[in-house]
């Protein structure tokens, strides 16, 4: 199992050009330090409008400057929007393999479409059609990375003959995932031959359902990219220290405060009934865990708060059900000081990351 | 935190409506006819909304008219507009104002579930191409407007949001303001949805003055069994609803 971060860039009101600042440091300092500690990947979002929750609209700026300050970290766009308004495929192609040359090929691509109304309205997107220009979009997307000239004419953009420049630094290109939220996208992920990006918490029963369902269907899929990438990535939350009540508790406010958040968010269907919202992805569990009767230790189910014991256990449970990757959120609107979150991250890595060594680095590498 | 709203609750308590107690009888009424459309409004609209409540981002209102073919008071038409809000963690819609085409009904939902309703000439009225809606009280008209070119949807496409009131209601032995959380059950026969379209909406009239419609959203016609339920929660206007919020019963069904 590796073990990654998550970013979203949460920021508290209120909003000075400092509290901005001080949160994109703190996080790049955890970020070099995770990278020190064996970290396997760090991620970012693509957030617009999301007061408080996510700051984070330009993720591949975050990312370069994660790569530049570390050296074997994987950097992951967790994920570009593909929706034409959001972004334009030319640029998703120039800048995902500009940044996998800087980062010198430790780049992550995941591809999604936005599930609120504040950021498809703000951009005046046409909440019916993200699925399929989604779908457009990462089927072009390895095509523009590898081909020497490329062209197309599609429904949602098109371009004449051009060589696309750079090209990936990557062979043959990066690895491509998708966020998986709401049920069933974890089987178009699938079928295309990408990575399920899994951006719920908890649930194991659920969740192994699905992961079951993923590995079934991808044996069979048609890839959009040069490769199959058949890993199953998930999130949780992270905070580790001796005294497993007190970081439960403390975890538990960070947890809660991102559910809070989380639960403020207008989702598409909310606002704009449509056949490509069919369902609230996972804002009505994280409304239940923030306020409702499962804001109880069973809502903990998974998460990765509290001693070194009791993480062991928690994520021993998400690999038995097929967890590849976990990816950490470790604060919420900075409410774990950041020596607490450096020194979670240093324990988590002395006492839990041994755990999941496998034979061959254990014995370095004899085996 | 999120936003909270910045109503000055001394400024609304006079034109409050009063509820007779929190044991009001449900009403059933089935086949309604519902539209709805939302609207995105100014940031200045936060001034409408109690402070404990916290605004939706961006701030959109719903306005609802709807036919209820069958009630326990005889058939009548509603017409409401709603802010756009969250109490704690939960999507609700504040009730701005309400029009009611029949005195009982009006009286009715003030004194059972606290919504702030007159009584006005309510039309709803279908065209092959558009569903118009219409209100006009005392020959002005404050409500002109329609859903334009109606496309069949699923129902379960259609998340109506619940809402919420603010009433003078008794409780602990006294009458003071609470909001009031409405919360009825939809069980959808038919859903269309089309683009709104708002010729005349009077502000002032809709407990708003001033308020611009900005980006349309969506808008929705819908076929539905429906009702209005007892009242389970009420919450104190003045403080976060985390921290406000009295249950008056279990479940819908519980005394």
């Amino acid at each position: 199992m590796k073990f990654g971060l998550f970013y979203e860039i949460s920021v508290p009101r209120p909003w000075t050009r400092e509290t901005e600042r001080t949160v994109y440091m703190n996080a790049l300092e955890q970020v070099k330090l995770a990278d020190d500690l064996g970290f396997d990947q760090v991620w970012a979002v693509e957030h617009h409008f999301l007061e408080e929750y996510s700051h984070c609209p330009a993720p591949e700026l975050f990312l370069t400057a994660c790569a530049m300050v570390t050296k074997k970290i994987r950097v992951g766009h967790g994920i570009i929007v593909c929706v034409p308004e959001f972004n334009h495929p030319i640029k998703i192609a120039e800048r995902t393999a500009t940044l996998d040359i800087l980062s010198g090929g430790r780049l992550e691509v995941g591809t999604g479409r936005s599930a609120t109304w504040t950021e498809l309205g703000g951009f005046r997107s046409d909440p019916d059609i993200t699925k399929k220009s989604w779908d457009e979009f990462v089927r072009c997307l390895p095509k523009m990375w590898t081909q020497d000239t490329y062209s197309y004419q599609g429904e949602f953009w098109s371009m004449p003959e051009r060589c696309i420049i750079p090209k990936v630094y990557q062979k043959p290109h990066p690895p491509m995932w998708v966020a998986v939220t709401s049920p069933g996208t974890e089987l178009d992920a699938a079928d295309r031959g990408l990575g399920s990006l899994g951006l719920t918490f908890g649930q194991f029963a659920e969740q192994e359902k699905r992961i079951a369902e993923y590995r079934r269907r991808i044996q069979l899929c048609d890839p959009v990219g040069d490769f199959v990438n058949d890993q199953v990535s998930t999130v949780n939350f992270l905070y580790c220290e001796e005294d497993d009540e007190k970081a439960r508790a403390t975890g538990r406010r960070m947890a809660d405060a991102f559910n809070y958040l989380a639960s403020q968010l207008i989702s598409a269907r909310e606002a704009y009934p449509s056949r490509s919202y069919p369902s609230l992805g996972l804002l009505p569990q994280l409304r239940r865990q923030a306020t409702g009767p499962d804001s109880s230790e069973q809502a903990g189910e998974g998460l990765a708060l509290g001693g070194p014991e009791r993480i062991i256990r928690a994520l021993k449970k998400w690999e038995a059900v097929g967890v590849d990757r976990v990816n950490f959120l470790l604060n919420t609107m900075e409410i774990i000081p950041q020596g607490d979150v450096l020194a979670s991250l240093r324990l988590f890595a002395r006492e839990v990351m041994p755990a999941f060594r496998d034979a061959k680095t254990v014995n370095g590498g004899a085996a | 935190m999120p936003l909270f709203g910045t109503l000055e609750l001394p400024s609304a308590v006079a034109s409050l409506p009063t509820l007779r107690n929190l044991d009001t009888e449900p009403w059933t009424l089935p086949k309604a006819e519902i539209v709805q459309m939302a609207f995105e409004v100014p940031r200045a609209t936060h001034a409408l909304l109690p402070k404990a409540l916290h605004p939706a981002i961006p701030s959109y209102v719903t306005i609802w008219v709807t036919r209820y073919p069958e009630s326990p008071i005889g058939p009548f038409l509603l017409a409401q507009l709603r802010l756009m809000a969250r109490a704690g963690a939960h999507p609700r819609g504040f009730v701005l104002r309400a029009y009611a085409s029949t005195r009982e009904a009006a009286t009715g939902l003030r004194e059972r579930w606290g919504l702030p309703t007159e009584t006005a000439t309510v039309t709803l009225k279908r065209r092959h191409d558009r569903v118009m809606a219409q209100v006009i009280r005392d020959g002005a008209t404050i409500l002109d407007a329609a859903l334009v070119d109606p496309q069949p949807i699923s129902g379960g496409d259609v998340q109506y949001i619940h809402s919420v009131t603010l009433a003078q209601a008794p409780l602990d032995g006294k009458t003071a303001p609470w909001l009031v959380q409405v919360d009825p059950r939809f069980t959808f026969h038919k859903a269309e949805r089309g683009r709104p379209d708002v010729s005349r909406l009077d502000g002032e009239a809709w407990g708003a003055p001033g308020l611009a419609l900005q980006n349309p959203i969506a808008c929705t016609a819908c076929t539905c069994d429906t009702d209005l339920p007892r009242i389970r929660f009420v919450m104190d206007p003045e403080v976060p609803v985390v921290r406000g919020t009295r249950k008056i019963r279990d479940s819908r069904e519980a005394e």
